[in-house]
This record gives C-alpha cells, sequence and structure tokens, in this order.
C-alpha cells in the first residue's frame, strides 16, 4: 500500500472509531429523518370533521381529493351544537340550508362547502357545468415546495460538513506539526503524500457522512410519503451533490490544510483559518439565499464562480432547472480552482510544515525559494 | 559510513537580531558501521541543529552528509531510524498500531510491520500497554515507544536526540541495550546527551561540540590519552621537604601529603623520591573523566 494510502487509513480508522464521529453521524441521521417526516406530521393534510343533521352529505371529497373529510350525523341541533362547541366538528350542514360554525367558519372549507353544494343543487335540476381547465404559461411550479425544500436541507447539509472536514483537517495538520510527528512522518514519506492522505481520508469520512445523509434522506422520504413531492431527476440531483461536494471539500480543505501549517498551536487555529472559514460562510450564505431566489441573477452568477459554485450550484440544481451548460462551465472552473489550490496549498504546507515555533507568515513561505 | 562535513547553518534573524544566530560553523564528524556515536554539548551548541540537518527536516546552508560515499538522498533516509528531540506520538493511537503505522510509512509490508512491533513491544517491555493508548503512558513508557517507532523499520542508521533525557536508570539500561543490540549487527548510532557517564559507558567514540565547531572527537580513550591523565602519588607521613622541585601541586590531609602532577614526567623518579621519603599509600594516574574532558574542550 503506498503512503498515501496508508496516510488516509490512518485517519479513516482512528476517528470512525471515537465517539463524536459515531455520535454526530447517528445525530445528523436522526435529523434528517425527523426532517423528512416533519412535514407529515407538522404541515400535514387539512382534515374537517362535518356533523349533519337531516342533512345529505355533500360530495366534498370529490371536489378536494387532498383534504380529508370525517362526517358525523347527528339527530338533533342541540347535540350537533354541543359537540361544535365542544371542538369536535369543524361545520354542522342543518337541512340543506345552514351550516353553524363557532365563530368564523375555515375560508377553504367554507367555499368546498358552498360551490358543492351550488354544484350538488344545479346538478338536480339538470344544468352541467364543465369544469374550468387549468393552463400554466410558466414553468412547471408543481414542484417548486418540494424543490425549495431539498435544497435548504441540502444547504445546511453541505456547509456542515465542508466547515467541519475542513477544520479536522486543520487541527490534523497542527497535531502533527506542534507535536513533532511530522519530523519523523516526513523522514519516511513525502508531504504531498501526508497531506493528500490526510486530505483523502477526512473526505472519505465526509463522504460517508453525506452518503449517509442522502440515503436517509431518501429512505425515510420514501417512508413518510415526502418522496411522492420529489421533482422527477432525484438521482441526478443527489449525484451532483455528492460531486460538488467533492470539489468544495477539496478546495476548502486543501486551503485550510494550507493555513494550519503555518502555525504550531491548537489555539492558533481558529486564528489563522478565520479567512477561510469568513469565505466558506459567505458562500453559505449565497447559497441559502438561491435557495428561495434560484433563478436571479446573483445566484446564477455565483453558482459560476468557484469556490462559490461548490454550494450554490447544487442549491440551484435542486432548487430551479439549470442549463446543462451552465453546469458544466460551473464544474470546469471550479475544477480548475481546486487544480490551483491543490499545487499552491501543497507548495504552502510543504515549506511551512517544518518551522515550527512562531506563526509562518504566509508572504514569506510564497517568497521562499 | 556516514560522512558530515564542513556543515554551516545561520538561523534568520528577527527584527532585534538582524544577522540572525549561526548555529553551526563548518561541523564534521564520521560516524562507522557498528560505531556508537556519544554527541555532546551545551545546550545551543548545534547538536539538534546537526542531526535536523542530516535528517533532512532542516536544510543547512552549505556542507555536506554522506552516506556510503555518496550524498545522502531521500531514499536513504527512509531507512534510518530518527528520535527528534521534541517527542512526536500520535497521543490518541495505541501503542502497538502506532508502531506498526511507522513502521508500514517506512515500507513495510503489514505482516512484516506487525512481527517488528511485537517483537520490539517485548524487547522494550511494553507487553502490557500495547492496546493502550499513548497519552495514557508515563514520560518513560512514551520514550520506549518513541524508540520502537525509530527502530521498527530495521534501520540502517540510528540518528537519536536526547533518547536518555528524563528516564528512569531501569529504563535507560533498556533502552541501551537495545541501542547496543543495534549497534553490534552494525548499525552506526549517533545520540546526544547530556548525561557523559552515560556516554562513556556506552559510545565507542565521542564527539564534543560548541559554538557550532567540533572541539574534540574520536574514541574516548583517544580523547583522555590527548587530554593526558594527573599522576596521584599520596605519601603518609613524609619527610618534610621531600617533593621540593619535584612539579605539580602539594597538598596536605590529616598526615599524609597528596602530590598530583601531569602523568607526562618522570613517574619513577618521584615514586623513589616518595618512598625514600615515607610509606607510599597510592601511586597511580588517574584518567579525566569525560566530564573533565568537556568541561576543557568547551572552555
Amino acid at each position: 500500500m503506498n503512503a498515501l494510502a496508508l496516510v488516509a487509513r490512518r485517519e479513516i480508522s482512528t476517528r470512525i472509531r471515537t465517539k463524536a464521529f459515531i455520535v454526530s453521524l447517528l445525530v445528523t441521521i436522526l435529523l434528517v429523518a425527523a426532517a423528512a417526516f416533519a412535514p407529515k406530521f407538522l404541515d400535514r393534510p387539512d382534515k374537517y370533521t362535518v356533523g349533519t343533521v337531516n342533512a345529505q352529505r355533500l360530495p366534498l371529497e370529490a371536489a378536494a381529493p387532498d383534504i380529508e373529510f370525517a362526517w358525523k350525523a347527528f339527530p338533533d341541533e342541540g347535540t350537533a351544537r354541543k359537540a361544535l362547541l365542544d371542538g369536535d366538528l369543524d361545520a354542522v350542514l342543518v337541512g340543506d340550508a345552514r351550516v353553524l360554525t363557532d365563530g368564523e367558519i375555515e375560508q377553504e372549507l367554507g367555499v368546498l362547502l358552498q360551490s358543492t353544494n351550488r354544484e350538488v343543487k344545479l346538478g338536480a335540476s339538470g344544468v352541467r357545468i364543465e369544469p374550468l381547465r387549468m393552463e400554466s404559461v410558466g414553468a412547471d411550479t408543481r414542484y417548486q415546495a418540494a424543490r425549495t425544500g431539498i435544497a435548504v436541507v441540502l444547504v445546511l447539509v453541505l456547509f456542515m460538513l465542508l466547515i467541519g472536514q475542513a477544520t479536522m483537517v486543520a487541527m490534523g495538520v497542527v497535531e502533527e506539526k506542534g507535536s513533532r510527528i511530522v519530523e519523523i512522518l516526513l523522514t519516511s514519506i513525502r508531504p504531498w503524500q501526508l497531506l493528500g492522505g490526510k486530505i483523502v481520508g477526512l473526505g472519505a469520512l465526509g463522504l460517508v457522512n453525506l452518503v449517509a445523509i442522502l440515503a436517509v434522506g431518501v429512505v425515510a422520504s420514501v417512508g413518510s410519503g415526502l418522496a411522492t413531492d420529489f421533482p422527477p431527476g432525484m438521482p441526478g440531483i443527489v449525484a451532483g451533490v455528492v460531486v460538488w461536494f467533492v470539489l468544495g471539500y477539496a478546495f476548502f480543505a486543501t486551503l485550510a490544510a494550507a493555513l494550519a501549517s503555518l502555525v504550531s498551536r491548537q489555539e492558533e487555529v481558529g486564528n489563522v483559518m478565520s479567512p477561510l472559514t469568513m469565505l466558506i460562510m459567505i458562500t453559505y450564505f449565497v447559497a441559502f439565499y438561491a435557495t428561495a431566489e434560484p433563478t436571479g441573477t446573483l445566484a446564477t452568477v455565483m453558482s459560476m464562480i468557484p469556490p462559490f459554485s461548490s454550494m450554490v450550484m447544487p442549491v440551484r440544481m435542486a432548487a430551479a432547472q439549470v442549463p446543462v451548460w451552465e453546469v458544466g462551465l460551473a464544474f470546469a472552473l471550479m475544477a480548475a480552482a481546486v487544480v490551483a489550490v491543490l499545487s499552491l496549498g501543497a507548495k504552502v504546507y510543504e515549506r511551512a510544515v517544518l518551522r515550527t515555533g512562531a506563526r509562518v507568515r504566509l508572504g514569506d513561505v510564497l517568497r521562499a525559494k | 559510513m556516514l560522512e558530515i562535513s564542513e556543515l554551516r547553518k545561520r538561523f534568520a534573524g528577527g527584527p532585534g537580531a538582524p544577522e540572525g544566530k549561526l548555529a553551526l560553523d563548518g561541523i564534521g564528524f564520521t560516524v562507522r558501521p557498528g560505531e556508537m556515536f556519544g554527541f555532546v554539548g551545551a545546550n545551543g551548541a548545534g547538536k539538534t541543529t546537526t542531526m535536523r540537518i542530516v535528517m533532512g527536516v532542516l536544510q543547512a546552508d552549505s556542507g555536506s552528509v554522506s552516506w556510503q560515499g555518496r550524498p545522502l538522498t531521500y531514499e536513504d533516509r527512509r531507512r534510518f531510524g530518527y528520535m527528534p528531540e521534541e517527542r512526536g506520538l500520535y497521543q490518541k493511537m495505541r501503542v502497538a498500531e502506532q508502531i506498526e503505522y511507522f513502521g508500514r510509512l517506512h515500507g513495510l509490508s503489514g505482516s512484516r510491520a506487525a512481527q517488528a512491533t511485537s517483537a520490539l513491544i517485548e524487547r522494550l517491555g511494553l507487553g502490557e500497554r500495547r492496546g493502550d493508548a499513548v497519552e495514557s503512558l508515563s514520560l518513560g513508557n512514551q520514550q520506549r515507544v518513541q524508540l520502537a517507532v525509530a527502530l521498527v523499520h530495521d534501520p540502517e542508521v540510528l540518528i537519536l536526540d536526547e533518547p536518555f533525557s528524563g528516564l528512569d536508570p531501569l529504563a535507560v539500561d533498556t533502552l541501551a541495550t537495545a541501542l547496543q543490540e543495534r549497534c553490534r549487527g552494525g548499525v552506526p548510532v549517533i545520540f546526544s546527551s547530556h548525561q557523559l557517564d552515560l556516554v562513556e559507558r556506552l559510545c565507542d567514540s565521542v564527539g564534543i561540540v560548541s559554538s557550532g565547531r567540533m572541539v574534540a572527537s574520536g574514541t574516548v580513550a583517544g580523547l583522555r590519552a590527548a587530554e593526558g591523565g594527573m599522576l596521584r602519588v599520596v605519601v603518609r607521613e613524609p619527610a618534610p621537604g621531600w617533593a621540593d622541585g619535584l612539579p605539580g601541586e602539594l597538598t596536605a590531609e590529616d598526615g599524609r601529603q597528596v602530590l598530583l602532577v601531569d602523568a607526562t614526567g618522570d613517574g619513577q623518579e618521584i615514586l623513589r623520591r616518595a618512598m625514600k621519603a615515607g610509606h607510599v599509600e597510592h601511586f597511580g594516574v588517574e584518567q579525566p573523566t569525560l566530564t573533565e574532558i568537556f568541561k576543557e574542550a568547551v572552555a
């Protein structure tokens, strides 16, 4: 096994055993599952209980198939009124002319009752009315809510994973530098093998996290029935997220390693990483904004520019239809940026990681031959 | 043979000291296969800097390090064993796992690394701690692990910076024996230490470094010979004035007189006069200790 693979394997095997890793994975999985089931409980389909006193049921189910109706027949108006006041009923149909409510009626239910009543009466007198045909001239917006929901969850997941894994890379680099393990390591392997192994190993863990989250999300959505609202092309969206995560992670983790190699103590990591943290935060904010305005100018432009594209593009892809050429261009630019950052980051790391003691200045490292 | 020659290194200065600090000023020495080389010198004399340059952790401004007659390469260094001054281990990793990991990084196969790790763990008396995280070990045991990390790949050369510092005598013995075994197997061993008695006991040759220069080097016996011993004569109740005209320093203590004189002079004449003057209790050349040689050399 080559040195890079050995380093990566150590990163994976030592972290995967830690309580922190297992707990955080379980918590995320639970959160994602909860998010998939939440709409079922919070946003459950409207349900009305309608009482009847000497009245025929109106064909409400046929008029509004998405809404659930329960019917209760009452022998007299008095018991119906009581049930209404107890909150057991939303409305009571009395005879075929009156509706009793407790306060104002739910607007939706009121409109439904009025229109079905009218339809039934007209039907009885032989009048048939063709229902209006609906036609959209704009984009297909059937899945808009689901798309936005998916995009919001994605932004959060990507942000957490990117910042989490990048921080871990930084901590790992400083652990090795501060304890001088790096001196022994670099007499047996090359700096790029050590850096590469660390980035690959921690990236693989991030990917495990991401795939677990996506899998749980999809399975839980199917289980909760949320998946029926998913737009077509979900596999593509999921695959896209994985690819964009890999690109974004490679970019941010390499920068994190390069910055961390400038300092020797864990306490200094936060400080030296702050420009990078800021960059990830900005990316996150833009991506979050893009969930609401996926076709806006800001989202469109930022989804092309690395490294913002790593989060904004997958969000746009989830939230709206994105022309293929835009995705291709964004991908090419981001891939180029990753290559550039890798070569620059490796250089900084190689030059700084053995210079222990005081914080090394980035300028010095870049200027040194 | 490991040859270090004419190493120079100046560390960049800060705002306070614009010309920096000259750490190495042309230091050089040679270590032969199977030789244990003790590297001694005051703090800041340049021992660590030299070792770091040999291991490629630091670049020299000038000078060279060669191994088997060729300039030392990265590939050569991979077959060296190194113990840096500041101990470096993964605190959360388990003992056996850690030793094995470094073995594999040095290019051992999985099974060979496991084998070498088990052997070293036994050899260094870490058997009961093999599954423990390094951070839970005592300093002495951590040092044993550190040495195991330096030894696991059967290195061709050993470079150890202060391997014995902070160890109890038993741990010193375990480590020393392990090093001597390697040394007998033909491995050149360089180690630095402030424990001069230990260096004197273990090393075939010694290098004394001061201000980045090698001020004395050679076998311990050779250094002593060069320094020259002192002839010490103790005479009980001698006739007064017996030592008049003799070189050296005469002191008296409860009825005895002690004459300390450079051993290069004529000892026989002194012995004759002493015997004539009184009862000679002691007559012998005393070799300087390494500590004395060291103090003399860096003075």
